[in-house]
């Protein structure tokens, strides 16, 4: 049975001057996953490192900001040895603050400067879209431009989901609103209206409304061609403009990059105090603070703080009490076959401290049924193939797909089938249609091993944390284990035609009524109730282990359903010509492949989810997450 | 499966938590107990804190009290399906814009940035994704661009005006909320089934009341023309629809407006005298309709809804008679907020004008 790594709780005393460097010492390690439960003691109050994380995170948004107009370099000292690594000071942070903030102001002028030069451009194009609209018109444009004597005419665009109100709201005003084109989510309108005294309300409304004016050039009719030229030359001013402003952008900010690469060198420098905050408290110049560290990491960090602190410290370490165990991280598995199948155990929860990782027998168990399930040679190559081919887009999660291809090419050599055929390669063993109810015997039985190997792990994790009674007596416990096994025992002579058996049928119900019980004294309720849930939970075992055994037999009905649907996919290509037969086969394996697969792949894990972690698998721990020196420019 | 099976476990919560709303008599209980009394019962420890001011007691009982209403509104969306949970949502997404209203304004007077992020509600992720690029703007420039380039995108040209003209927030906080119940009705109309009449009965309820009160504040209070009033209503898909506003909005006085609704409002408001009056009837007139779903409709989101709905009024009466105690108001005061007795105040006149008709009488 994999052990989980032990982990130990530590508890670090510093003065307030070693805090710096103590939280870059305890980055460097990689090894500290801090504690933010305030100290026992309720002197510890003051938290000392409030304003450096305020000033922190306003200096790296500030970066962040920056590095967005202005391509700041990569830095070269990504990874910085124990030599070049230093403590930030509160007084140095404050300084490269403000000095960001100064570049922000400015930079900040620049972006501005670019979106009215992306706005000016925008109201180009919609000008340009407009007019040639009004092209078309067979009316006298210059009118539009102009206030007459007695109308007013407006032109512009307004965003199309304002349309509606504004145009009840002109109407109001005594104008006319007209969409003589809609463009993405802006509506072109010409409004036209009397002169005189509405014509403050209707700017009110045209305001509130988002109306942009598009101005009527002059020479709309005489000389379109002019007209166009004129636009173009808009654009083209407009982008020299924007090239201008970069090239001014990377005048200003030539002489600062390389500070701004030592800024951003300096904020990861600083963030493990930041990170640490939540954990850090205080009282007068002495600092706390406490973390889970894993046991075979201790040595080291004791070691590192010796060498790196230059003022006293105290490092204190226990093993974790029983009531912390939900707070004690759990250290993900390293190992590179399982990593993927640990990715499939998360979506269902972390491991608690102390609970079997269910890593390793989810891998095996999922390759086993699967590829019982899904058993072809041809089939499992393709998969397996398909898996290498697209590792790149995979990631890490290439080496399932290889696996499990190689799980049904295994079972595909036990079964003899190669793409559906099975007189091309001989059967280890034999093709599951040759014997249906041996495969819903195997599956029974499988099943049954599964179900007992998933109680004996609840048990064995409640008896790590003491649970005696919880072990004895909870469900999927002892009692219930043994239950089972009297119910299979029994099941087993039934289905040789015997009776039930007489030490079978005492050992489920002396269990059963045990298992009541149990459950009769720790209910607290009126006693209907209580007669009724005890009823409702015990029927509840009974049924419940019945049910979830007959489940196993899935296993077998998918590996036969998968020679059945061969056999279909044959006897279709048996129908056409040497062409189509060839086609039907391919087409065959590529819907069995996709579909069967995919039906395959969930009721596995359907089974694993449910018949076993739904058993031994409570899933709410939370990951080891340690300190650690963040290399690059990722966002705070 | 039928509709009353699916939504078994909806109508069964909304049921329980029902029995916590507020009737009548636990009103006038309420209204006699004094702040430790208060405290002990509803859980409201920082009421008992003398160290602190009236203003941050009240603060932290007022984000005590939103925690607990969008605490309920989580826990009713968990088993809703996507667009009945995007309703629900959608109402409750009020609270967002009160954290929106109040960074605009905040950034716009340049105030402290401690001080906006103080001013700010704690608001669950749901309701209020952390949008901290608007909070980290450091000028007003720069909070624009922000919003042009998210989701408030429409409201960034009123806001940029706001800045670069008038300085005054009023009209982009109007905007916001106008946009607020656009969207909510938008929401309803994308029901098709036996939840699209519920639901247009209580937020059409909602909408009436809001496009009522708004029309009269604007007409009659700021002074609004009758375009710009209507510009700013958002139409409601029970009475007060768009045709109806048009018409509304250029009766000349509160009188004609009122006398000019449709029933049952017409006989609702026919007492009416001022705008605080017509408030207060529109507010009875809603939570009459809440009540009236979460007995007898048979939808499960309209349920849910009109119960946070009328918990909602319950916890701003809680808050109203806690302000009263920690500001010292009488008796009688907080009587009147929690509309246990009509007030009776001389000074409740015909409304004048507001900040904003000030603004645009003097920049006319």
């Amino acid at each position: 049975m994999p052990r989980p790594r032990i982990m130990k709780h530590v508890r670090l005393l510093v003065l307030t001057e070693d805090l710096p460097q103590a939280s870059l010492t305890l980055a460097q390690t990689e090894s500290f996953h801090p504690d933010t439960r305030p100290p026992l003691e309720p002197a510890l109050t003051g938290l000392p490192g409030r304003i450096y994380r305020d000033t922190y995170y306003q200096a790296r948004s500030r970066l962040d900001k920056i590095a967005k107009l202005i391509a700041v370099p990569e830095d070269p000292m990504l990874d910085p040895a124990l030599d070049q690594v230093r403590v930030v000071e509160p007084a140095e942070l404050a300084q490269l603050n403000d000095w960001l903030g100064q570049i922000w102001q400015k930079a900040s002028g620049y972006e501005e400067d670019l979106r009215r030069l992306d706005d000016q451009e925008r109201l180009i194009r919609e000008q340009e879209a407009a007019l040639a609209n009004f092209q078309h018109l067979q009316i006298d444009l210059r009118m539009l431009r102009n206030k007459t004597r007695f109308l007013d005419f407006y032109v512009g665009i307004v965003p199309r989901e304002n349309l509606r109100q504004l145009e009840g709201a002109v109407g109001l005003a005594d104008h006319l609103l007209h969409v003589y084109m809609q463009r993405g989510d802006q509506s072109h309108v010409v409004i036209i209206g009397p002169t005189g005294t509405t014509e403050a309300q209707l700017s009110a409304v045209l305001n509130a409304a988002g109306f942009q004016p598009l101005p009527i050039p002059e020479g709309l009719d005489d000389d379109p061609q002019q007209l166009r030229q004129d636009l173009e030359a808009q654009h083209l001013t407009n982008r020299i403009r924007r090239q201008s402003e970069y090239e001014r952008i990377a005048e200003w900010s030539t002489p600062f990059l390389e500070r701004l690469v030592a800024a951003r060198r300096t904020l990861m420098l600083a963030e493990p105090l930041v990170a640490l905050d939540p954990s850090v408290r205080s009282s007068g110049h002495l600092v706390h603070l406490a973390g889970w560290v894993p046991a075979r990491a201790v040595d080291d960090l004791t070691a590192r703080l010796s060498q790196s602190l230059a003022l006293p410290f105290d490092l204190r370490v226990r093993d974790p009490l029983p009531a912390e165990r939900k707070l004690v991280p759990t250290v993900a598995t390293k190992n590179r076959l399982l990593e993927p199948f640990a990715m499939l155990v998360q979506q269902y929860g972390i491991p608690e401290y102390g609970e079997v990782d269910p890593t390793p027998l989810f891998a095996v168990t999922f390759l086993l049924m699967f590829g019982s399930m899904f058993g072809d040679v041809g089939q499992g190559a393709a998969i397996a193939g398909l898996a290498w081919w697209l590792r790149a887009r995979l990631g890490r999660f290439w080496l399932f797909g290889l696996m499990a291809g190689l799980a049904s090419m295994g079972f595909g050599f036990v079964y003899g089938s190669i793409f559906g055929y099975e007189e091309v390669l001989p059967a280890l063993w034999m093709s599951p249609i040759h014997d249906p109810i041996l495969m819903l015997k195997i599956a029974l039985a499988y099943g049954v091993v599964f179900l007992t190997s998933a109680c004996l792990i609840a048990i064995y994790n409640r008896l790590v944390i003491k649970n005696w009674w919880g072990a004895l007596f909870g469900h999927h416990g002892i009692v219930n284990l043994i239950f089972y096994l009297a119910l299979v025992w029994g099941g087993l002579h039934l289905g040789r035609g015997e009776s039930f058996g007489t030490v079978p049928t005492l050992l489920v119900g002396t269990t059963l009524a045990a298992l009541a019980g149990y459950a009769w004294r720790h209910l607290e309720a009126p006693l209907g109730e209580k007669i009724l849930v005890v009823f409702i939970e015990t029927l509840e075992t009974v049924i419940g282990y019945i049910s979830n055994t007959l489940s196993f037999l899935r296993i077998a009905a998918f590996s036969l359903n998968h020679v059945a649907l061969s056999i279909a996919v044959f006897t279709l290509a048996g129908m056409m010509g040497a062409f189509g037969h060839v086609i039907t086969v391919i087409l065959g394996n590529v819907f069995i492949l996709v579909l069967e697969g995919g039906i395959v792949m969930i009721q596995v894990m359907r089974l694993q989810y449910y018949e076993g972690f739904s058993r031994y698998f409570g899933g709410e721990g939370h990951a080891f997450a340690p300190l650690k020196l963040r290399r690059g420019s990722a966002p705070s | 499966m039928s509709n009353a099976a699916a939504h078994a476990y909806l109508n069964t919560r909304v049921a329980v938590m029902a029995t916590r709303l507020f009737d009548p008599d636990t009103i006038g209980q309420l209204s006699q107990l004094q702040l430790p009394e208060l405290a002990e019962r509803f859980g409201l420890a920082a009421l008992l804190d003398e160290q602190l001011s009236a203003r941050t007691r009240g603060r932290a009982i007022e984000q005590t009290l939103i925690q607990v209403l969008l605490g309920e509104l989580q826990v009713l969306v968990r088993p809703m399906p996507a667009t009945e949970r995007a309703v629900v949502l959608a109402w409750g997404r009020k609270y967002a814009l009160f954290n929106l209203k109040t960074l605009i304004r905040g950034k716009l007077y340049a105030l402290d940035q401690q001080e906006i992020r103080d001013s700010l509600f704690d608001l669950p992720t749901i309701i209020d994704p952390p949008d901290q690029e608007l909070l980290r703007a450091e000028n007003v420039p720069e909070l624009l661009r922000q919003l042009e380039a998210g989701p408030h995108r429409l409201i960034a040209r009123q806001a940029r005006e706001a800045y670069e003209q008038r300085r005054e927030p009023f009209a982009l906080e109007a905007a916001i909320d106008q946009r607020y119940y656009a969207g909510l009705a938008r929401q309803v109309m994308q029901f098709y089934d036996t939840n699209l009449h519920p639901l247009q009965q209580l937020i059409g309820a909602e909408l009436d009341r809001t496009a009522l009160l708004w029309l009269l504040r604007f007409r009659f209070s700021y002074q609004f023309s009758p375009s710009e009033t209507f510009y700013q209503l958002v139409p409601s898909m029970r009475l007060l629809h768009r045709e109806r506003l048009l018409a509304l909005v250029n009766v000349e006085d509160l009188a004609g407006v009122l006398a000019a609704l449709p029933p049952p409002l017409d006989a609702l408001l026919t007492e009416c005298r001022t705008i605080i009056d017509v408030q207060r009837h529109m507010g009875r007139h809603v939570a009459h309709a809440a009540q009236r779903l979460l007995l007898q409709s048979p939808s499960a989101v309209a349920r849910a809804l009109a119960y946070l709905m009328l918990r909602e009024m319950d916890l701003y009466l809680l808050f109203a008679l806690i302000q009263g105690r920690l500001l010292n108001l009488s008796t009688e005061v907080v009587d009147i907020a929690l509309e246990i007795i009509e007030p009776t105040c001389p000074w409740i006149l015909a409304p004048t004008g507001g900040p904003a008709a000030r603004h645009r009488a003097a920049t006319a």
